[in-house]
């Protein structure tokens, strides 16, 4: 945090945040390089998987601002993976194929979805705010699986969109974009957890009653927090289309908004760069699992969620804080100090 | 549209409502006394379904089938809460949905292991399998029909045990205030070890009840799950009569909702469209009413926290 006697202008927030997520900056620093190493030993496939961490690591680390900052444990976050992803297709269907309108129409969307899910469901709290998320995601699920016009159950094919400049279907392009906005959305997010509000949010989520006593209305902020982590799933639903060149209703299945869960608390909760490591050890488990499984009883390299199951069990049971947590134990000085605040 | 057909799919209807009651009763104590998230809740009924399965098949009677799945659901919810739940139970919601959901996946694939990923399917015995004048000229499935009997005679049951006996008049104690009853000497972790191997026999019955009518497969209590933690939001956590009267309304909302709403359609746009659109918009049904419910009454239809 800025020292209280110095003047929080903006650069000093920034540089301040940036200081502060170092492991951040190297993971995000490891995903620009990650291409060399996939030339290197020619497996191109990599860069897929590499892909889909990025993707998916984004899309938790915005719903992180609301479950690790905010408090709120939304179940139903895929829901707006879906709308961002469907954006693409639909906008596809009615020949729109700029994918900068895909990002806007995506993000416009997500915003008003989540303001008024938002609204709604923080009339609630604690185990009836769990269901009523699951429930609008569910809404959304079934309202996709009957629009037959865009593939209903069996979803729908999409084009790559149109980047002005960027030809996605060029080698590594979509990569680099998804990096690019990947590295936007993570300083977006430093930068909002160490400003007024960020620090406001985590106020609320250990004492809500102190901050409403101190004047504020804990409503609003937490509103804004979903608000903002309902567009940044949007966003990366929007690149999961692109990267996919498919969409279909069970981009928002109920067990995603799980996985998407899964990945924050195997991170940490409450840390920005957590949902990335999250993601991380989360697909190369979902990866290899099954080859290591294979190596050694090839019947069952199928039932890789036979050792996945228990593992996060494992992982509840004995792993307090995530990985980011692990390694914040073991060497403080040189990664996120802003885990354990409150 | 006649009225043996509405009434018949009310039965229908009614048939869902007493399953999903089954699977509701168990969760909506395991919810509202010890404010734990239990996902793995469709994993019971699952086992439930292939312990009277497999029984059933090997035995070569459903009866039998039924008579030794209700141990194996019972020891099986028991192991689990001592080995596993009762360690969770101060964590934070996040962590027991994050353990619950790798619970499902380790079930789910142990049952693919052992059964293959593909149904299985068992016959009636001929003593349920024909059908029931309920009025005249209205023929009903005897074997749903005796779900309903057994489902509303097993929550009759389970309403006298809760409101009339000494061991119910715990559970109540504990589902309103956990600490005040520990206090007043009642050991709740012993208490919430009998409620949880419960809870998990009455979703094994659940499962066992849908198995003749149902695929048995991996993953099948899902739904389940899901549509249950729908009656139990609406009822309110921890009121057992709030989930019955839910689960009632959910099964019918849900049946009639299917039957009737694409029927519905078709009065307002094309065939085609509306056939394709009904069944899906029918199951966005009852999660519109829990919505609805939820913004009007926070805290469900009959909450017992208060």
């Amino acid at each position: 945090m800025t020292h209280p006697a110095r003047k929080p202008t903006l650069i000093r927030l920034f540089i301040d945040s940036v200081m502060a997520h170092r492991l951040l900056w190297a993971l995000l620093g490891l995903f620009a390089l990650f291409p060399i190493v996939t030339i290197i030993f020619d497996q191109p496939f990599w860069n897929d998987i590499a892909m889909r961490i990025m993707v998916l690591g984004m899309a938790a680390m915005g719903l992180n601002l609301a479950l690790g900052y905010g408090g709120m444990v939304s179940f139903g976050h895929a829901a707006f993976i879906g709308i961002g992803a469907y954006s693409v297709g639909i906008c596809d269907y009615y020949g729109l194929t700029n994918g900068w309108a895909h990002f806007a129409i995506s993000m416009a969307v997500c915003a008003g979805l989540g303001l008024v899910i938002g609204i709604l469901s923080l009339r609630t709290s604690g185990i009836y705010f769990i269901m009523i998320t699951l429930a609008f995601a569910q809404m959304l699920f079934f309202l996709f699986v009957s629009l037959e016009t865009f593939g209903g159950d069996d979803g729908m094919s999409i084009d790559r969109a149109d980047f002005l400049m960027i030809d996605l279907y060029e080698p590594l392009r979509l990569y680099f974009l998804i990096w690019l906005v990947l590295v936007i959305v993570a300083s977006f997010l430093m930068f909002i957890v160490h400003s007024r509000f960020g620090v406001t949010l985590r106020g609320i989520k250990s004492n809500e009653q102190r901050i409403e006593a101190m004047g504020l209305t804990p409503l609003h902020y937490k509103i804004t927090a979903y608000v903002i982590s309902a567009v940044i799933c949007g966003i990366a639903g929007t690149l999961f289309a692109n990267w996919q060149e498919y969409v279909s209703p069970d981009i928002m299945h109920w067990t995603r908004s799980g996985e998407l869960m899964i990945i924050i608390i195997l991170g940490g909760l409450g840390t920005v760069a957590g949902p990335l490591l999250g993601a991380i050890v989360f697909l190369l488990l979902e990866e290899f699992l099954p080859e290591l499984l294979h190596l050694f009883a090839p019947a069952y390299a199928e039932n890789w969620m036979i050792i996945f199951g228990p593992l996060l069990v494992v992982v509840v049971l004995f792993g307090r804080g995530g990985i980011s947590g692990l390694i914040t134990t073991y060497m403080p000085k040189k990664s996120d100090q802003q885990v354990r605040h409150d | 549209m006649t009225f043996s057909l509405i009434l018949e799919q009310a039965f229908n209807g009614l048939q869902a409502g007493v399953t999903l009651f089954l699977v509701a009763a168990g969760l909506t104590l395991i919810l509202g006394i010890m404010d734990f998230v239990f996902l793995a809740h469709g994993a019971q009924v699952m086992i439930g379904a292939y312990a009277a399965t497999a029984i059933s098949l090997a035995t070569g009677s459903f009866y039998l089938g039924i008579l030794g799945a209700i141990p194996v659901t019972f020891v099986c919810g028991y192991l689990l809460e001592f080995l596993i739940i009762r360690h969770l139970y101060r964590r934070d919601h996040m962590d027991q949905v994050l353990a619950t959901f790798g619970l499902i996946l380790f079930f789910n694939e142990m049952i693919r292991i052992g059964f293959g990923p593909a149904a299985l399917f068992s016959d009636l015995p001929t003593s349920l399998s024909g059908f029931v004048e309920i009025l005249p000229d209205v023929p009903y499935p005897t074997y749903r029909l005796a779900v309903i009997v057994v489902g509303l005679l097993l929550a009759i049951g389970i309403h006298l045990f809760v409101s009339r006996t000494k061991l119910g008049a715990m559970v109540r104690a504990g589902a309103s205030n956990p600490d005040m009853t520990a206090a007043l000497g009642i050991n709740i972790s012993i208490l919430f070890r009998f409620i949880f191997a419960t809870g998990a026999c009455l979703a094994g019955i659940a499962g066992m009840a849908l198995a003749p009518i149902t695929a048995v497969q991996p993953g099948m209590g899902e739904p389940l799950l899901i549509l249950s933690l729908v009656v139990i939001i609406i009822g309110g956590i921890g009121s057992v009569r709030g989930a019955f009267i839910a689960a009632i309304l959910v099964g019918l909302v849900d049946t009639l909702g299917r039957v009737f709403l694409p029927a519905m359609l078709r009065l307002v746009m094309d065939q085609s469209a509306a056939d394709g659109a009904g069944p899906a918009l029918a199951s966005m049904l009852v999660y519109i009413l829990m919505a609805v419910v939820l913004v009007f009454r926070p805290t469900g239809l009959f909450p017992v926290k208060g």
